[in-house]
């Protein structure tokens, strides 16, 4: 009986000491070094025998609180670990479930497909987005034609109303009014359309019609961009639909596979008793991937506020920070102008603990939810 | 048994390691082999990077006691390996830098020697004075030694373009906002920014702006207390950008544009005029390997001019344009004095600063060397046109990265693309920015 | 077997199927629409993608890709990358298992402080990590290189065990994969019946044959998940492998490729056609695999 257990013990040890050492060594003293760092006030030279730096307290995380960017990336966060939890993991599992009871055809295939975004480096997809939603690029463009296609013809008629005998055209106030009325909200970015086109009718009237068209499209035709990538509320959205993108594959894969898991027998049987899809999908199937479901959560939520290279590719936390989150902001004050470890310290600890608490939370309503059955 | 077999496979694993920390070979303690680790910025969009390489091995081919471990890195990677270098307190033994700003921490703990006694009188007296003037360096004394003085606000101009439909090249502000209905009539920009990038309005065009309006030695008050961002003359430049907006001539779609996009925009004709630094040369440059050029050299001659930026209403600082010092190499501090070490580092740093690397540097149109001793013949019309500008500018004032702290810039950077935006007012604006002053002179 | 009764019939199951296929083939347009892109615009030269960045090319450039091996000197970086990939994934895959199999199945009072310990790494980000490894690595290598220069086996600066060279860097991956790696892994082992194991165990197995012949074949979906989750990400990783490493021929594809793109301009050609480079594995693994991952995840259903 001893050397059984004896035996016990070493296996245990052979198995989980060199994983815990390579750990120790790659992450614990990493977390500690964060730690004592963002209650410091070191700020480079060396730190062992170097510069002067000492314990200083919790003033770095003072700062962090009183400081505005800090609370705009959170809620940053917050939101995208919403949308992250509640678009990716339920997707996934419509996906999955949807696959899984055939509905729809060619499940392989279409679990690969969803997979290859994981694949495809942060800088493609950064350098892509860029270009698509330019204002040169080909989303402009295409609306941009559109506009004008249909704005050419109203100057056109416009202008076609104020010839004379000769077909020339008069250059009057009234004219200048239709001008401005084909869409007064454009024409009031020239500042004062009135005297702007007045002067500009005046100098460079060609006699040419078509060109005279021309010119005053471009000059008051409204001009398309992707201004929603600007607006606070709105700039996010695009960013979360990419990491959707990106990561429901992943849940795909892995709620489909413990999907597969399931005993037939039950499903088969289940039916032919006649039981409802709902019926089956809420006491069959959710249940046996409550842990796979719980799991997924925490990775989601710990991904998910730890996002950096897909956000500073798209847009770098901007513009003017609408975008910025934790891990941006922390990159910011670490990287960029004079490091500030304590300060970027500071914030990976609140980062770290915003991760328990979510994950805290998640834990303690699933035993809610597991104690009701 | 089993034990034997398990020291033998541990001592077996711990060769394999060894010999792999030993992949570099057992030196012999022969000779007076100088190691030296080197840190470059420089990246193979660089004009000319096919020739670097030759710089360095030329280097190595001369001093073969010499062991030059070079790294090459550019962009975040290079910040982020010195921020780690830094936090070490090791850095390289020679390393590229800036005179300030991302690199103020190297500054601040004095991790790199004084250059000045190093390099001697009789070298540095090569350089132009205004290299080396220490007083822009954040350390103080000669941290690194320039390699060209930095305008960060010029002036592309696309003249052909602006002939073509009758116009001028503008000499105040009025002119050039008069060109805007023209321009846009014609489907083109007036002025075109990459300004997607919060830093590039700061850099490339308000510090400019501010010089112009409160001129240099209010940015030295405004540290101490004396000044505040709030008051009338800065809010004035605030707004000149807010009406630069307002008048359309900078496109607030311009707040979208991504850095890299620019240069093709403008050289494809789609903007009358580009504002960035003079580092964007480089972007209209040929290409020595495919002969490539977003603006051929003939058509640099005929139809590019690099002009000052328009003299603005009410300025009180006329005809001042931003400028810092360059980058440059600087020497660890942490290599003793007097070493083999430091003796190889200065032959080092003399031989990259010596008039004929110098001068490969400005026939490849990389920059203007602060070096006196070059010369001109062989280089593209864009590079002459650039040492004209750089004659012209009658005076200088500062870059606002290089003189505000980074916890102050940043909010500048920030509520400048506000303004762009239109979210807040210049007044607005101000107030957040003389509040993260308020707070870094707190903690002075 | 029961294929037929797994359908889901009537309204939901009409709405379901239009519902999933407007996701799956929006998804997998967003997901094949880039690459394609990539592609096509890594055979125009920069000066031409500059001007024109969503057309064809007017001439098919094929010298992007032979400058962009030959100047990143990719032939170095794409071995470098195979190894540190493979060997990081698949060491810590098996490592994973083995601490997974011993939380699982193997009591003991020190799991729950350790595994604790452990999950708090999947929390950190690699910005956290980045400065003080290098720190840790750097102090290491030095305070190492001066006790074995004195005890005359080399020259201090020539010792490299963790900072540029191949074995930090893989210490480096597997300590990054490890705390999702064994998560996963002791969640999956959990749900294999305990009663193999004490079977087997009655039968007088050590644990390592138990491991290596009964857990680790069955391990074969986690392992799956693990590759798929581990090979792109370490693949394509930048930041740790840039604090990790100086020299040239140490060094990964990520930083060549980043190499294209610099504060002057991007040379856009060079970098697709890098990008391309680097991506094509990554393509090539999950072609050939995917036929053995839905097989092996099917067959773990089977199994389970």
């Amino acid at each position: 009986m001893l050397n059984k257990e004896k035996e016990e013990k070493k296996a245990y040890r052979r198995f989980v000491i060199p994983s815990l050492v390579i750990f120790i060594f790659v992450m614990a003293f990493p977390i500690i070094l964060s730690f004592i760092l963002s209650l410091s006030n070191f700020s480079g030279g060396k730190m062992f025998g170097g510069s002067r730096w000492k314990i200083t307290g919790l003033q770095n995380y003072s700062y962090l609180f009183s400081d505005s960017y800090f609370w705009n990336a959170l809620l940053n966060n917050i939101y995208l670990v919403l949308i992250s939890v509640f678009g990716q993991l339920p997707l996934g599992m419509i996906l999955a479930y949807l696959i899984y009871r055939k509905t729809v055809k060619g499940g392989e295939f279409w679990q690969g497909i969803l997979y290859v975004p994981s694949v495809i480096s942060v800088i493609v997809i950064g350098i892509m987005w860029n270009l698509i939603f330019s204002p040169y690029g080909p989303v402009s463009q295409i609306i941009n034609n559109i506009n004008t296609t249909a704005f050419t013809k109203e100057v056109m008629a416009v202008l076609n109303g104020h010839l004379d005998f000769n077909g020339a055209l008069v250059v009057n106030s009234s004219l200048i009014k239709d001008l401005v009325n084909i869409n007064a909200q454009a024409a009031s970015l020239l500042g004062d359309p009135v005297s702007v086109l007045t002067t500009f009718l005046k100098t460079s009237a060609t006699g040419d019609l078509e060109e005279t068209t021309r010119l005053l499209t471009n000059l008051l035709c409204p001009k398309w961009s992707a201004s929603f990538l600007n607006e606070k509320g709105v700039a996010m959205l695009p960013i979360l639909f990419v990491t959707l993108w990106c990561w429901t594959g992943m849940y795909l894969i892995l709620f489909l596979a413990n999907m597969q898991k399931i005993d037939p027998q039950t499903l088969d049987s289940a039916q032919i008793d006649g039981a409802k899809e709902s019926t089956i999908l809420r006491h069959i199937i959710l249940p046996e991937l409550s842990g796979v479901i719980l799991n997924s959560a925490i990775l989601c939520i710990a991904g998910s506020l730890s996002t950096f290279d897909l956000i500073y590719a798209m847009t770098g936390g901007g513009p003017a920070r609408i975008t910025q989150v934790l891990s941006i902001y922390m990159y910011e004050k670490a990287f960029t102008g004079t490091p500030n470890y304590p300060l970027s310290n500071a914030i990976s600890i609140m980062m770290v603990v915003f991760s328990l608490v979510l994950i805290g939370i998640t834990k303690a309503v699933q035993k809610r939810l597991e104690g009701d059955r | 048994m089993k034990n034997i077999k398990r020291i033998l496979l541990l001592l077996a694993v711990l060769s394999l390691v060894l010999s792999m920390g030993f992949a570099e070979g057992i030196e012999e303690n022969s000779g007076e082999k100088v190691t030296l680790k080197v840190l470059n910025y420089y990246d193979t969009t660089e004009p000319g990077y096919e020739k670097e390489r030759q710089v360095w091995q030329n280097f190595r081919d001369e001093n073969p006691n010499i062991d030059l471990v070079t790294e090459d890195l550019c962009n975040e990677a290079f910040h982020q390996k010195v921020s780690a270098y830094i936090a070490s307190g090791n850095l390289p033994d020679v390393m590229y830098m800036y005179p300030s700003g991302r690199s103020m921490a190297i500054h601040e703990n004095k991790l790199v020697k004084d250059l000045k006694p190093l390099l001697g009188e009789e070298f540095l007296s090569n350089f132009v004075s205004t290299a080396l003037n220490t007083k822009t360096q954040g350390s103080g004394y000669l941290a690194e030694l320039p390699q060209s003085i930095c305008y960060t606000t010029v002036v592309y101009t696309n003249k052909g373009l602006l002939t073509s439909l009758g116009l001028k090249i503008p000499t105040t502000y009025e002119e050039l906002k008069a060109m805007v209905p023209t321009l846009k009539a014609n489907g083109i920009q007036t002025v075109l920014m990459a300004n997607k990038d919060d830093w590039v309005m700061q850099s490339c065009l308000f510090s400019t702006i501010a010089g112009r309006y409160v001129g240099t030695k209010w940015f030295d008050d405004v540290k101490m207390g004396k000044v505040k961002f709030t008051d009338p003359e800065f809010v004035q430049a605030l707004n000149m950008v807010k009406t630069m907006y307002d008048d359309g001539v900078i496109s607030r779609n311009t707040i979208q544009l991504a850095y890299g996009e620019a240069p093709g925009l403008f050289a494809s004709g789609k903007a009358a005029f580009f504002v960035d630094g003079d580092w964007k040369e480089s972007a209209f440059l040929t290409n020595h390997t495919t002969g490539e050029s977003l603006i051929s050299p003939a058509k640099q001659e005929t139809d590019l001019a690099l002009i000052p930026f328009p003299a603005l209403p009410g300025e009180n600082y006329p005809g001042t344009v931003s400028s810092t010092l360059g980058c440059g190499f600087g020497i660890s501090s942490a290599i003793t004095a007097g070493s083999a070490k430091e003796i190889a580092a200065v032959k080092l740093m003399k031989y990259l600063y010596s008039s004929e690397i110098q001068q490969q540097y400005l026939e490849l149109g990389r920059y203007v060397p602060t070096r006196k001793d070059v010369s001109a013949k062989k280089v593209e019309p864009i590079v002459k046109k650039m040492m004209g500008y750089y004659a012209q500018s009658e005076s200088t004032c500062y870059v606002l990265d290089s003189a505000l702290d980074p916890s102050v810039y940043t909010v500048l950077n920030k509520v400048l693309q506000e303004i762009g935006l239109g979210s807040k007012t210049p007044k607005e604006a101000a107030a957040e920015v003389q509040k993260a002053m308020d707070k870094y002179i707190a903690m002075q | 077997m029961s294929t037929k009764s797994n359908k889901i019939t009537g309204f939901w199951g009409n709405f379901g199927r239009t519902f999933a296929y407007i996701i799956m083939i929006l998804f997998a347009f967003m997901a094949i629409a880039p690459v394609i892109w990539l592609i096509i615009n890594s055979f125009k030269s920069t000066i031409e993608f500059q001007t024109d960045m969503v057309g064809m090319p007017n001439n098919w450039v094929v010298s992007n890709y032979a400058g962009a091996w030959k100047i990143g000197h990719f032939s170095i970086l794409f071995v470098n990358s195979i190894i540190y990939t493979l060997f990081s994934v698949g060491i810590a895959t098996i490592l994973s298992l083995m601490t997974g199999f011993a939380f699982a199945k193997i009591k003991s009072k020190a799991t729950k402080p350790i595994y604790s310990l452990l999950i708090l790494g999947i929390l950190l980000t690699t910005q956290t990590l980045m400065v003080p490894i290098f720190i840790q690595v750097s102090q290491l290598d030095m305070g190492l290189g001066q006790l074995f220069e004195t005890l005359r086996i080399c020259r201090a600066s020539d010792f490299h065990l963790f900072y540029n060279s191949r074995f930090g860097v893989i210490l480096v991956y597997i300590g990054s994969i490890l705390p999702i790696g064994i998560y996963l892994s002791y969640e999956y082992i959990k749900g294999i019946p305990t009663e193999m194991v004490e079977a087997s165990r009655i039968d007088g197995a050590t644990y390592n044959l138990i491991f290596f012949k009964i857990i680790l074949p069955m391990s074969k979906p986690i392992m799956i998940t693990l590759f798929l989750l581990k090979i792109p990400q370490i693949w394509n990783e930048f930041a740790l492998i840039n604090i990790m490493v100086s020299k040239l021929n140490l060094q990964s594809l990520p930083l060549g490729i980043y190499k294209f793109s610099g504060t002057f301009a991007t040379d856009y050609g060079k970098q697709f056609s890098a990008l391309v480079i680097g991506l094509f594995p990554m393509l090539l693994f999950y072609v050939i695999f995917r036929k053995q991952i839905t097989e092996s995840i099917g067959e773990g259903a089977v199994k389970g």
